[in-house]
C-alpha cells in the first residue's frame, strides 16, 4: 500500500461518524448566541461559558416557568417533592456553599461552585467507565424534562454508592454581580468531606 | 426561511460529517466531539455573514470546536483527554450503517498518533485542506505541517499496512 492508497483508505472513513444534530436545533442554538451578543457585557462571559452550556442544555431541557411559586425570595431554593426526588432552583450567584449544605442536609452529597470554580479537592468518580456510561449514569441522577434552565431536579437514589455531584452553575456576570443562569455544568465526584462536605 | 438559512443549512448538510469526523479523530471521543461542532455550527450561524466569506468556512467551524475543546478541558482540568476508541469505533452509523461504520483498526491507529499529527491529519487529509490553510488554521508554520504529516503517515502506515497485508491461513 502506497501513501496515495493509504489516504484513500483513510479518507473513506470520513463519512463513517454522521453528525445527526438538525440543522435547526444548530440554528436555534444560534439565534441564541447571536441574542446574547447583541447584550452589551455579556460576550466576554458568554465565550467561556457558552460551549459548556450548550451540552448541558441538551440533557436538561429549558423553559423559564412563569408561574415558579418562589421566583423572588431567594438566591436559590432546595425542595424535596413527592416521588423523593430533589428540585433545586438557582435565581442568584450567592452562598454556594449553604446550597452544597442544604443538599447535603436532603441526601445530596454535592460540591456547589459558581461560574467555572471549581473545588480541587474533588475527584472525578471512577465508576462510571467511559463518558458515554458516565452521561447516561448522571442522566439518571439528574433530570430536567419541563423544567426552567435555572432548576434542576436530582434524585438521589439513583446516585452510585459513594457518588456525590458536582454542579457548577455558569453565570452570564462576573461573580457578585446578578447575572442570569447560562445553565449547569453536572458531573459526578467522589463523595468526600474535602470535596462534598461531612 | 431566509436567504441566509438557507446558505447555512447547505453548507451544514456538505460538511457537517466530515467536520465532525475531523474533530472525533482530534479529540477522541464522539460524543464530546459532536458537542462541540454542534456549538460551533451555532456558532458559525451566529456569524454567518462573515464565516460565509471565510476562504475555509469547515476549517473555522473544525478550528472554532479545538478551541472550545482545549477551552472546556481547562476548565474540568481533572479530566485528561485520553481518547477513547470504544466511543468511536464500535458505533454503528445512526443512519442503519449507510457506508458501514469506521474501521475499528484505522481509528485505533489515528487516536496513536499524538495530538497536534492528529489535528494535522484531520485537516490536510479529511477537510482537504492545503499546508498554507492547515498551518494558518493551527498556526504554525507550513513546514511543521509538512513534518507532522511526514511523521503522522509513517506512523499509520507502520500500524496498519502489516495488519492489512497479514497472509490467510
Amino acid at each position: 500500500m502506497n501513501d496515495n492508497e493509504l489516504i484513500t483508505v483513510l479518507r473513506e472513513q470520513r463519512g463513517k461518524v454522521p453528525m445527526d444534530t438538525p440543522v435547526e436545533q444548530i440554528i436555534r442554538r444560534g439565534r441564541a448566541v447571536r441574542a446574547r451578543r447583541r447584550v452589551p457585557g455579556v460576550a466576554a462571559a458568554l465565550g467561556a461559558a457558552a460551549a459548556a452550556a450548550f451540552a448541558v442544555s441538551a440533557a436538561l431541557p429549558v423553559s423559564h416557568p412563569a408561574s415558579e411559586p418562589h421566583a423572588q425570595l431567594a438566591a436559590w431554593t432546595v425542595a424535596r417533592q413527592a416521588d423523593g426526588s430533589i428540585k433545586v432552583t438557582i435565581r442568584e450567584l450567592r452562598d454556594p456553599a449553604g446550597l452544597q449544605q442544604r443538599l447535603r442536609a436532603d441526601g445530596v452529597p454535592a460540591s456547589v461552585t459558581f461560574s467555572g470554580q471549581q473545588n480541587p479537592a474533588c475527584q472525578g468518580y471512577p465508576g462510571g467507565g467511559s463518558q458515554s456510561q458516565r452521561r447516561q449514569l448522571l442522566g439518571s441522577v439528574v433530570t430536567g424534562p419541563a423544567t426552567g434552565r435555572d432548576v434542576m431536579v436530582i434524585h438521589p437514589a439513583a446516585l452510585p454508592s459513594g457518588a456525590g455531584l458536582q454542579i457548577n452553575a455558569l453565570f452570564r456576570h462576573d461573580p457578585g454581580q446578578h447575572g442570569s443562569l447560562e445553565g449547569f455544568s453536572v458531573g459526578l465526584v467522589q463523595a468526600s468531606p474535602q470535596c462534598t462536605g461531612s | 426561511m431566509g436567504t441566509q438559512r438557507l446558505d447555512f443549512a447547505e453548507f451544514y448538510r456538505d460538511v457537517k460529517d466530515e467536520c465532525l469526523f475531523a474533530v472525533v479523530v482530534s479529540v477522541g471521543d464522539r460524543d464530546a466531539a459532536q458537542d462541540l461542532v454542534a456549538e460551533a455550527f451555532a456558532r458559525a450561524w451566529a456569524s454567518w455573514p462573515a464565516v460565509s466569506r471565510h476562504p475555509a468556512p469547515a476549517a473555522w467551524v473544525v478550528r472554532t470546536a479545538l478551541n472550545a475543546s482545549i477551552s472546556r478541558w481547562r476548565r474540568r482540568h481533572r479530566e485528561v483527554p485520553v481518547p477513547d476508541l470504544t466511543l468511536v469505533a464500535d458505533r454503528p452509523a445512526a443512519d442503519g450503517g449507510v457506508g458501514g461504520s469506521v474501521d475499528p483498526r484505522i481509528m485505533a491507529a489515528l487516536l496513536r498518533l499524538p495530538a497536534r499529527q492528529r489535528q494535522v491529519v484531520a485537516l490536510r487529509l479529511f477537510l482537504d485542506l492545503d499546508t498554507a490553510g492547515t498551518a494558518r488554521v493551527l498556526g504554525i508554520a507550513p513546514g511543521t505541517v509538512q513534518a507532522h504529516l511526514g511523521r503522522a503517515m509513517a506512523a499509520l502506515r507502520d500500524d496498519l499496512i502489516p495488519t492489512r497485508q497479514e497472509p490467510q491461513s
